[in-house]
């Protein structure tokens, strides 16, 4: 099969197009957001900034409890990772590797869950964290999202491809069961649990329907939910300002953007890996 | 050697179980439950049996949530599994600079979604909007794309695709790498040409990771919340209020509960029954074929 000659060329010129359709977005974006109100609402509309300036974040930072709102997001993210972390690693474990009886039903149920989202239970989880008080606060972010399903799909995939020598091996020297785990097979894990910090910290960091939902008081709110509260379609009018809106978005997906630079190899495979086996 | 663990993998699963339990399977199990009851904030929650049900069927509104996520569900499949069947099989291409290129792809789905609505609510802005700008210089009129009752759907659907084809992409990636290059060589000996080969050989054997992409796609659009809200909030209109923006709309604006969790059982069961179909269809091409 010989490529035509036009080929090549086609197929950059198209890979280019679609690279420029993800990216001119958000270029966009960040553009918008150093210029002045008064340039931005202006026809014609330019790439390139007359005149670049940081007024809009200082708007955000003085005018808006934005730090609070970051700390919070960050405390959920990471506390939660870190439970996913912890929880997860430890179920898929035994999953994979203890032998009890009901082991493929138990696992079995929980996978199932991947398939409802969250918006199919969300009332009823309203109801019950309201019943053990932890509506309005940050527990009651970050606890429901440390029930979470990829991450035992994925760890448990990999704790199964691990070899069992390894195991016998330490069993005949005498290791109990929580050394093997700590002492040899975690540290076999670490792109694995890579794999799973990257996405359930994108995760937690996007939440929105259940921090929405989860809490009013407006100091305890996480970045997304408060952005779109301000700067979303509910509160849209004549005086909106498309500056302040557009700098509270930049520096609540900077985050993201960094953990996903500093990870993506493993977001990659992770994407990947949670799909084909599934 | 196969020796009981039971006492050891309680201690490991305990942690686990306890909270997936109480945030996840119980309210899961839950909702049922709470569909049978008038439950409004504050107020003590009535049995009414299937009332709820009943006032469902009726409510008009929730016909129009129903044809709006089933034409998300249309706009939007169809288009994300084709175009990133395409894109991954040009990244599977031996280019230079492809993984600039897939790591680019996947920004749009990293990014927060209710922010993304907002940065797509400024390029769609009637006035000043990036969008309606490029339109009027190639001669058009300003399209009202959140504003206009015809087109706010198509113009959220447009951001769902943005957003989830880079993550269709690499799934598909995956599934073309796992394609062994013999097979490919096995054809070239045969004399086979380009579409037979896709046709008879990377299609059929790409079926399984098409049928989990379509899966997983039809379950983040039919649970799409956060970008609508963002972005039009169910407007203008009803015209793009979909199951779940009525869902949330019933039970926390108007703080029923019992009606929103019955909508919450008909959004899991449309949601399986999809699967299902999508999952037949697929499975029926596979013997005609």
């Amino acid at each position: 099969m010989k490529q035509p000659r036009w080929i090549k060329p086609l197929f950059y010129a198209v890979v280019i197009l679609a690279c420029l359709f993800f990216i001119l977005p958000v270029v966009w974006t960040v553009i918008s957001s150093l210029k002045p109100e008064s340039d931005i609402q202006s026809y014609p509309p330019s790439w390139i900034p007359a005149q670049v300036t940081l007024s809009n974040y200082r708007t955000v930072l003085e005018k808006f409890p934005y730090f609070t709102w970051m700390a919070n997001s960050l405390i959920v993210a990471v506390v939660g990772t870190l439970g996913i972390l912890v929880a997860s690693t430890m179920a898929a474990y035994a999953l994979a590797r203890f032998h009890f009886r009901g082991r493929r039903v138990l696992y079995q149920s929980i996978i199932v869950m991947l398939l409802v989202p969250m918006q199919a239970y969300v009332i009823p989880l309203y109801l019950m964290a309201g019943k053990m008080d932890l509506l309005n606060t940050l527990q009651g972010l970050i606890l429901p999202s440390v029930a979470n399903v990829t991450s035992i799909f994925i760890l448990h995939a990999f704790f199964r491809e691990l070899p069992m020598e390894l195991e016998e091996a330490a069993r005949i020297d005498g290791a109990g069961e929580f050394r093997i785990f700590w002492q040899i097979m975690l540290p076999l894990s670490g792109p694995a649990l890579s794999t799973v910090t990257i996405l359930t910290f994108i995760a937690n960091w996007n939440a929105f329907l259940w921090p929405m939902i989860a809490v009013r008081q407006d100091i305890m709110k996480t970045l997304p939910v408060a952005i779109s509260q301000y700067w979303g379609a509910v509160n849209q009018n004549a005086s909106f300002q498309y500056g302040t809106a557009l700098a509270a978005c930049c520096m609540a997906v900077l985050p993201t953007l960094v953990v996903y630079f500093a990870l993506q190899r493993y977001f990659v495979a992770g994407i990947a890996s949670s799909g084909i086996k599934g | 050697m196969r020796r009981n663990q039971w006492k050891i993998a309680v201690l490991f699963l305990l942690p686990y179980i306890v909270i997936f339990s109480v945030f996840r399977f119980v309210p899961s199990v839950g909702g049922l439950l709470v569909s049978f009851f008038k439950w409004s904030l504050g107020g003590n929650p009535k049995f009414i049996g299937v009332d709820n049900y009943v006032n469902l069927a009726q409510d008009s509104s929730f016909y129009v949530a129903i044809k709006n996520t089933l034409a998300f569900f249309v706009l939007t499949v169809p288009v994300l599994v084709v175009a990133s069947l395409l894109l991954a099989m040009l990244l599977n291409q031996k280019l230079a600079g492809r993984k600039v290129m897939r790591t680019i792809s996947i920004i749009p789905y990293v990014l927060i979604p209710s922010i993304v609505g907002i940065m797509w609510n400024w390029i769609y802005d009637n006035n000043f909007g990036l969008l309606n700008y490029y339109i009027k210089k190639l001669g058009g009129g300003p399209v009202f794309w959140l504003t206009n009752e015809r087109f706010a759907l198509v113009a959220v659907s447009i951001v769902v695709v943005w957003t989830y084809i880079g993550y269709d992409m690499i799934l598909f990636l995956a599934g073309l790498q796992g394609i062994p290059k013999e097979t490919y060589e096995a054809a070239e000996v045969d004399g086979a040409s380009r579409m037979q080969v896709f046709w008879h050989i990377t299609l059929p054997l790409l079926k399984p990771v098409t049928m989990m992409v379509s899966t997983l796609t039809l379950v983040n659009v039919v649970q799409l919340f956060d970008q609508i809200y963002v972005m039009t909030n169910g407007g203008p209109g009803t015209s793009t209020l979909t199951m779940v923006q009525y869902m949330y709309t019933s039970a926390f604006t108007n703080y029923e509960l019992g009606y929103g969790s019955a909508i919450e059982v008909v959004i899991l069961l449309l949601l399986m029954v999809l699967i299902t179909v999508q999952n037949r269809i697929g499975n029926r091409e596979r013997k005609t074929a």
